[in-house]
């Protein structure tokens, strides 16, 4: 049996693809909370937080051998897998949800800037606002800012996990910010 | 950092502390049944692997022994001194192995034709169940496998065939070999 709460990651994936039981539940353990706080920020619905959870470890559970040290950790194997998951659900999902996804739809500006914005911006109703504004950014931006200031990776993590450049990464976190600081301005000037 | 970037920042950062930390504890169950469902698979298939192998493997080896010309057998043959084929049960033919029936004959002296040749038992033949019914199969070898017997063979000739006959026990396994030239 292996000692797995104290194995490096690699070596957790080559005995989980061998079945190692012990072995997948130190590796879950380890990642399934970012996991799943990163498919809940991105897609706002737990029920799907939830399936794109399960589907990130059946997919480690199936393929561990793929997973490839030399292209980055395997934190950002695990969010780049999930995101990909979450764009997908929301994809099929996106007749059924509302149009929070949508950042040119009307009926976003209304959530985002709707009653709760009159009302006194408590730390409480702040982040529920933030949450929404963050979650009718665009899919690109928000994804972002999520891995960026939600979770705190370095931008070469980020764009391992997202397979694009840093730059890009640094220029959509830039503008990602602006559209939320913007979002904030109009909701403070509502308040007042 | 202007005063909005901090307001942001300091949003950002509640943002980041709210909201649930850990996933539903019904997830690690069902993944664990999964893994649990896929090892159990993974074991069989295994098992099934090795066993396709062995009947493969078998199987080839009987389609090599029944594919080599097969001609008259001979009329008696002894293998070791356990065992004594002392009847010529089948009728000769040029398409069809010879079958003969064995009988034990435990402590009695074995019937002897001058053209009677011991068969060399085969390797693992003796792990394999004592032989209740037999057949012996006339076949083309190449003289390389006299090698096997621990019988020089010049590298010249290793390519050259020789005849020999196969012993075959009720299962359709070798267990012996004997070289007629």
């Amino acid at each position: 049996m292996s000692n797995s709460l104290t194995e490096g990651d690699g070596e957790l994936l080559r005995l989980i693809s061998r079945g190692d039981e012990t072995a997948f539940l130190a590796f879950y353990r380890r990642y399934q909370g970012p996991v799943y706080r990163f498919a809940l920020q991105m897609s706002g619905q737990p029920g799907i937080a939830e399936e794109v959870t399960q589907d990130v470890f059946m997919l480690v559970m199936g393929s561990a051998k793929k997973y490839d040290p030399k292209r980055g950790s395997c934190a950002a194997y695990l969010y780049g897998v999930a995101r990909n998951f979450v764009l997908r659900r929301l994809e099929q999902e996106r007749p059924y949800l509302t149009a929070l996804d949508d950042p040119e739809s009307e009926y976003a500006d209304v959530a985002a800037d709707g009653p709760d914005a009159l009302a006194d911006l408590t730390r409480n109703e702040r982040v529920e606002s933030l949450r929404k504004a963050v979650l009718a950014l665009p899919p690109a931006y928000r994804e972002v800012v999520v891995l960026c200031d939600l979770h705190e990776l370095d931008y070469a993590e980020v764009a391992t996990a997202l397979d694009c450049a840093i730059g890009t990464i640094r220029s959509r976190l830039h503008r990602a910010r602006a559209l939320l600081a913007e979002k904030m301005r109009a909701e403070e000037r509502c308040a007042v | 950092m202007n005063d909005n970037d901090l307001k942001l920042t300091e949003g950002l950062r509640g943002l980041a502390a709210d909201g649930p930390r850990e996933a539903p504890a019904w997830i690690q169950e069902r993944l664990v049944g999964e893994l649990r469902r896929r090892s159990r698979v993974r074991r069989r298939n295994r098992r099934l692997g090795v066993g396709a192998a062995a009947v493969a493997a078998c199987l080839g080896v009987m389609l090599w022994v029944r594919s080599a010309p097969v001609v008259p057998a001979p009329s008696l043959a002894r293998v070791g001194t356990a065992l004594a084929l002392n009847k010529v049960a089948a009728t000769q033919s040029p398409v069809k192995p010879t079958v003969l029936t064995p009988t034990y004959e435990r402590g009695a002296e074995v019937a002897m034709n001058e053209a009677t040749l011991n068969f060399y038992s085969l390797p693992d033949a003796d792990d394999l169940p004592p032989i209740e019914s037999a057949t012996i199969v006339r076949v083309q070898l190449p003289m390389s496998s006299l090698r096997l017997m621990g019988l020089p063979v010049s590298d010249d000739r290793a390519a050259e065939s020789i005849q020999a006959d196969m012993l075959l026990g009720q299962d359709g396994l070798a267990r012996g070999v004997r070289f007629v030239q």
